[in-house]
């Protein structure tokens, strides 16, 4: 039997299946986005966070407890965020951390692994999803939105704008609209279409490419790699890649994969909500293509070698 | 001008999202995508594109898309990003919803491998041991759980006479004493009536597999024949969010005759579970005295 084989039902009830389950979750960070542009003053955002660049990136890291949006949603309600003053450094930290640092995914994290030290599971997966976020975020700290940020995505009018600098852009200070209720609702509505236009552009292609994956390809041909620590972790975060999973519920199909150690696991569940095939398409509605690419590998990179060398002997230790 | 026909492309889009994801609402067909829980999202959602659809087409089109100075949609105005717009998230769509037939086929199941131990299943894996199980057909009281005020009574329709304990189909059947075989599920043709993750699950568990044991039981699924000609493969698809996660849970069948159903049909299968050992494992094996076919039930998918 051949490791591809392509057929129009299976890859458009795949596609469908994605898109009904997704296109609300985006739909919901657009609308936060556009409420937060309309209705939240800039003040607000940049009063939330500490002015230390370091903590306030730390305390990014713990925005999704308060604001819980899914990957699928976070592009819009960053790009926003950024465009009303917050960092880019503190940006990328919420954008990772979010998915998974928030009371959602702890739960559902938790009931996949009921059986399987569930707390211990979901300590883990927050822990580490929270650190490679900050991890990644002091990361950018030390370079200019310009080297990062696509061009357009946000309005940067100033070159000395740095990654930490905290602070409303130098000219929001004119309105375009009114004040009145009405208008700023109107308003909301618009930058919700808007944002939403943009992103499932994106959400529809990795959509696309996912479904092709989950059908036309022999899923048997990745079973032999469950055996070596290395490869396994590898194989895992790949799978997490081309899957597109919703972090609320990656962990369900986490604990399916029984024949792969369990920090092969935590790699799928903290990789996936940070980058898959969806995201990467995603993320470059906000980001140049070549950070997004470097991004992918760096995370990829850390959380494989953590996975695999530190994870490992941290469950070996609870004898699990 | 053009921003006006952008802003009416870009609504008229929305509204049609909204369109899609209502009328697969009503019309059931989600029920064959998506897990329940995440139903109820694609009505609030279709409601919600249809509203800000005809609000964003009706609203008076700014230039440019700015509040407090923020510009980020400098090319909100182009009919070319509407057009792709339509292309991208719309017509997929329309075309996915009047092509796809709702299904997978022979091909996608077999790519993605068969389900057969009961332990490497999402929840199903969690449960055994635990002593719970998610969409299963068998109540807990049937394997010995202890009732409580959150577990409901049995209803009466579905409670079968104290007579009815054995085996109707075959009453030289025994119960297995404790009463538990009355809280099987009963077809309406007094037959038990499980699905094909029970008889897994029974695998595991040698409470249930005493309850079933020697009963005549019903079961339905798609048939999948192999290159066994005395066997075939009984298929459910089972989910955890969308038919985009499923994994095919199989379950082997030996025929008496010869089987009269095209591949991944909907049959129901009759006959007798038997259980044998292979190594440290118990594995279930249905043997059918009749196999014929059926419509495809309501929840095609099992959760």
């Amino acid at each position: 039997m051949s490791w591809f084989t392509f057929s129009w039902q299976n890859f458009l009830y795949s596609f469908l299946a994605l898109a009904f389950e997704g296109l609300p979750f985006v739909l919901v960070g657009s609308l936060v986005s556009g409420a937060i542009a309309a209705f939240v003053p800039s003040r607000i955002i940049t009063g939330l966070l500490p002015k230390n660049g370091f903590l306030a990136t730390l305390v990014s890291g713990l925005l999704g407890l308060c604001f819980p949006v899914c990957e699928c949603g976070i592009v819009p309600v960053v790009r926003r965020l950024i465009n009303k003053g917050l960092p880019v450094s503190c940006g990328v930290t919420f954008m990772l951390a979010s998915p998974i640092v928030n009371p959602i995914v702890a739960f559902s994290t938790f009931a996949a692994f009921r059986s399987q030290a569930p707390w211990f599971n979901m300590g883990i997966r927050l822990g580490f999803g929270y650190l490679m976020a900050v991890l990644a975020g002091l990361s950018v700290g030390h370079l200019s939105p310009k080297e990062i940020l696509r061009e357009g995505a946000v309005k940067i009018t100033s070159r000395k704008r740095l990654a930490f600098q905290i602070g409303p852009l130098p000219d929001a200070t004119s309105n375009d609209l009114e004040s009145s209720f009405a208008q700023k609702l109107v308003a909301a509505i618009r930058m919700t279409c808007d944002d939403f236009i943009d992103t499932a552009i994106y959400f529809m292609i990795g959509a696309a490419v996912a479904a092709t994956f989950n059908t036309a390809v022999d899923q048997q041909i990745i079973l032999p790699l469950a055996l070596d620590p290395t490869l396994s972790t590898i194989a895992m975060m790949a799978i997490a890649m081309v899957l597109t999973l919703c972090s609320t519920s990656d962990a369900f199909i986490a604990a399916t994969f029984v024949s792969f150690p369990l920090f092969a696991r935590m790699a799928f569940m903290v990789f996936g909500p940070m980058f898959d095939l969806k995201l990467f398409f995603l993320y470059s509605v906000l980001f140049k293509k070549r950070f997004v690419v470097c991004l992918g590998i760096g995370l990829f990179i850390a959380i494989g070698i953590i996975s695999s060398r530190f994870l490992i002997l941290l469950y070996a230790s609870q004898g699990l | 001008m053009r921003a006006k026909a952008s802003s009416l492309l870009n609504g008229l889009t929305l509204v049609g999202i909204g369109i899609v994801l209502l009328d697969f609402f009503f019309t059931g067909r989600v029920d064959q995508y998506l897990h329940p829980q995440f139903r109820p999202f694609t009505l609030v959602a279709g409601i919600i594109f249809c509203v800000i659809g005809l609000v964003y087409a009706a609203a008076k089109p700014s230039a440019r898309c700015c509040v407090e100075g923020e510009c980020v949609h400098e090319n909100a105005t182009n009919p070319f990003r509407s057009v792709i717009a339509i292309l991208v998230l719309f017509a997929p769509l329309v075309v996915g919803v009047a092509l796809s037939k709702d299904s997978y086929d022979q091909q996608a199941v077999l790519n993605r491998g068969f389900v057969q131990d009961i332990t490497k299943l999402p929840v199903r894996a969690n449960a055994v041991g635990s002593g719970t199980q998610a969409s299963q057909a068998i109540p807990s009281e049937a394997l010995g759980a202890e009732k409580d005020a959150a577990v409901s009574e049995p209803l009466p329709q579905d409670t079968p006479p104290a007579s009815a304990n054995n085996d109707s189909a075959n009453p030289a059947v025994p119960d297995s004493g404790d009463g538990s075989a009355q809280y099987l599920p009963k077809a309406p043709d007094g037959n038990v009536a499980l699905e094909v993750t029970d008889l897994l699950y029974a695998e595991q568990e040698e409470g249930l597999r005493k309850i079933v044991g020697g009963k005549t039981i019903e079961v339905i699924g798609q048939y999948l024949p192999g290159t066994d000609t005395k066997r075939f493969k009984l298929v459910r698809m089972f989910i955890v969010c969308c038919a985009a996660d499923a994994r095919p849970v199989a379950l082997p069948v030996e025929p008496a005759g010869q089987v009269n159903a095209s591949e991944m049909g909907w049959i129901r299968v009759t006959g007798k579970a038997t259980f044998t050992q292979s190594g440290d494992r118990t594995q279930v094996v249905m043997k059918a005295d009749k196999v014929e076919s059926v419509d495809p039930p309501a929840e095609a998918m099992l959760y």
